[in-house]
């Protein structure tokens, strides 16, 4: 009975109305990323087909290229919008007709064609922010590269029509190597290019180390403060004081710790499902199937690896965060107690961000392998790749990790350490004083 | 023998280190009686806390022990925090908690059944007289409501002794006099009560003896009225004074 009173007070203080606000704003937050990077793919799709052009040449030539913009192959179209400018001030002609980039094709365009000469265009586009996916202008860029292909068949037509070339010879010239690309993940392949496979998983490997770095700081946060305030409440004391064993009392905090990191282990994984691969999305069917033959879809038992490694890291941080926040001084302590915290997660989440951990120089490896929260954020990438040694093997340490952390967290608990381990800094920090005082 | 001398608390030689070589308590000698008010008396930095955290089964003694009842904190804490509570100073309570709530927490972990904790949570909202700011937030009490609050929730399990420190620490004269009584009701129903306090004249008032501690030491043992009859003072402020000046001129 005591036990299960103290269980309902540690949810009661974990479980607060905002850390559940937070978590339901988390998944809010990750479908809506899903959608967000969904529709702006979809948009560039359809701007691409928007072509806005300037013929400054306006030549039988250049007048043949506009025809072709409009409609390049026999099941293409595309919205041509020819405008004029008076000037070439560019900032104001794209102020003045409220457009983003255009194309020129500038006086003189079909002579030096003529003439055997390199011809130019002008690709005009304003830049607006460093963000990736802003700068795209995607009706320009399939312009200028439409422009190009009808200026090189109109050359090889007169190379074909003067008698130099034959039809095979320019459709070779149009192509003269082809790369048959095979892509080999784990043991598994497939004729796909690594790169767009790396767009597809994208939003996974940029958005999943962030929610997982997130939900540490969080669970570890409730932790903290919730052990903090309870020492410097003296609530703690009382507890300890009482008739009911301290072991009851450290394990309520854990198991109540342990239902907040299951939360947040679902949490990240109905996330994870939200930003993970659409398969009916614009990519071909082939390619899907492609996905799927390599084994880069997660399947239930993928889900349940990385939920388990999720688990155990939580845990980790948690009763971390119970030792911390039992070194704490006053409320404001307790706020830099979790710098150290954040440091170790920190790093191994910007190293697995930008870097194939496995593959650096041994020392920096094993350093962030020392790092019980490196394994976390390699996780998916293990299973996914079939690294299952690495996989085992961090989840092995991270839980020999997590056996230290509790074995250190019920000695402070059992033993007088909780009321005398920070207040040696302060007694230090007193005794500093008192030199100054003299 | 008669009641009042037989000992729930005694303390024999307690010692606490903090830092090797400075005692915080040091050889520290008392005991209390069945329904006798002990109060440690010295001055900040004294050692009280550190004495009443140790036989509050929180620190362990460097030397000595102390017994409740017969039980050894050193030995027994389990025993022996069945038969104390203890109200820390400047404590506070879960903030998210309603009073009430608070309460009932605090009596599960004193009863050993569903009945008994209500029995206490009853007491306990007759002792504090808050009403109905029981239903509010814990977080919404001033200093004094929360130290009612506590202290009701302290006394409500009537242990065999309880363990005060700076019970009317943030009370006005109308409470802490209003708790003074209760605590002396209390005694004569025949609880303990081991109190600290650097409020000479409220000592004076509510105690039965006091141990008169100054830089760990236990300076002085007696009633009030002894001591200040031993060293021809007025009141408890004069005995204090005389006995730490005197024990300071034989230069410790
Ligand atoms: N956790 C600790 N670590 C180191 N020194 C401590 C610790 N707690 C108390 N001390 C020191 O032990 C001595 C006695 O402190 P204690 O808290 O027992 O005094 P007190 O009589 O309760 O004082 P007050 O009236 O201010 O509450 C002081 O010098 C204090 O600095
Ligand atoms: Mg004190």
């Amino acid at each position: 009975m005591k036990f299960i009173s103290l269980l309902k007070k540690e949810l009661r203080e974990m479980l607060t109305l905002q850390t559940l606000l937070m978590l339901v704003m988390l998944i809010v937050l990750m479908g809506s990323m899903g959608g967000l990077m969904g529709k702006a793919a979809d948009e560039s799709q359809a701007e691409s087909g928007k072509i806005t052009i300037c013929d400054l040449d306006d030549t039988p030539f250049s007048q043949s290229v506009l025809k072709y913009l409009e409609h390049p192959t026999a099941d293409m179209q595309n919205e041509v919008n020819v405008i004029t400018i008076e000037s070439d001030d560019y900032a104001k002609e794209l102020d003045k007709h409220d457009i983003k980039s255009f194309v020129i094709l500038p006086k003189g365009f079909e002579d030096s064609i003529r003439d055997g000469k390199q011809a130019e265009i002008v690709y005009v586009s304003r830049m607006t922010s460093l963000s990736m996916m802003s700068n795209i202008n995607a009706g320009s860029e399939t312009a200028v590269q439409l422009i190009q292909a009808a200026v090189k068949t109109a050359m090889y037509t007169e190379k074909i029509n003067s008698g130099k070339l034959t039809d095979d010879e320019v459709s070779l010239m149009e192509m003269p190597v082809y790369v048959k690309e095979q892509t080999i993940v784990a043991d598994k392949q497939g004729e796909v290019s690594p790169l767009m496979l790396y767009s597809a998983t994208y939003s996974q490997s940029l958005f999943m180390p962030l929610i997982v770095y997130i939900l540490i700081l969080l669970g570890s946060q409730t932790m903290v403060n919730a052990v903090s305030a309870e020492k410097l409440d003296k609530t703690l004391e009382t507890l300890l004081s009482a008739p009911v064993s301290r072991i009851h009392v450290l394990a309520a905090k854990m198991i109540a710790a342990a239902v907040v990191a299951l939360l947040n282990a679902a949490v990240y994984m109905i996330g994870m499902n939200k930003l993970s691969i659409n398969p009916t999305a614009d990519m071909p069917d082939d390619y899907n199937k492609m996905v799927e033959q390599l084994g880069l879809t997660f399947d239930v038992k993928t889900y349940l690896l990385i939920g388990v490694q999720m688990l155990v890291t939580m845990l980790i941080a948690l009763s971390l965060s119970l030792i911390l926040g039992a070194f704490a001084r006053n409320i404001k302590s307790s706020q830099t107690l979790i710098m150290p915290l954040m440091i170790v997660t920190i790093i191994p989440f910007m190293a697995a961000m930008f870097l194939d951990i496995s593959t650096l120089p041994g020392i920096v490896k094993y350093l962030l392998y020392a790092i019980p929260f490196t394994h976390t954020f390699m996780a998916s990438d293990c299973i996914l790749f079939g690294k299952t040694t690495l996989y085992i093997g961090g989840l092995v340490y991270q839980i020999v990790v997590l056996i230290i952390c509790m074995g250190i967290a019920v000695k402070i608990f059992t033993s007088d350490t909780i009321f005398t381990a920070s207040e040696m800094k302060f007694s230090l920090g007193r005794k500093k004083q008192k030199v100054y005082e003299d | 023998m008669s009641q009042q001398q037989t000992a729930v608390l005694e303390v024999e030689h307690l010692s606490k280190q903090y830092k090797k070589g400075i005692y915080a308590s040091k050889d520290v000698n008392f005991t209390v009686n069945k329904g006798e008010i002990f109060a440690l008396l010295g001055p900040n930095g004294a050692g009280k806390t550190t004495t009443i955290r140790m036989i509050a089964t929180l620190l362990k003694p460097t030397e000595g022990d102390a017994k409740i009842e017969g039980h050894s904190i050193k030995t027994d804490p389990a025993e022996v925090r069945k038969r104390l509570t203890y109200l820390p100073d400047e404590a506070g309570a879960y903030k998210n908690m309603k009073g009430r709530q608070y309460l009932q927490f605090m009596a599960d972990m004193y009863a050993d059944s569903k009945e008994q904790a209500a029995g206490y949570v009853k007491t306990a909202e007759e002792i504090c007289k808050l009403g109905d700011r029981l239903d509010d937030k814990i977080e919404s009490y001033s200093r004094g409501m929360t130290r009612k609050l506590l202290l009701a929730r302290t006394i409500m399990p009537k242990p065999p002794i309880a363990i005060l420190d700076e019970p009317t620490s943030g009370l006005d004269i109308i409470n802490a006099l209003e708790i003074r009584r209760m605590i002396r009701q209390l005694a004569s129903e025949g609880m303990s009560f081991l109190l600290s306090s650097h409020n000479m004249l409220e000592i004076e008032y509510v105690s039965d003896r006091v141990g008169i501690i100054a830089k760990g030491h236990l300076l002085e043992l007696g009633t009030p009225d002894e001591l200040k009859a031993k060293y021809n003072a007025e009141n408890l402020e004069e005995v204090f004074e005389t006995v730490v000046n005197n024990k300071e001129s034989m230069g410790w």
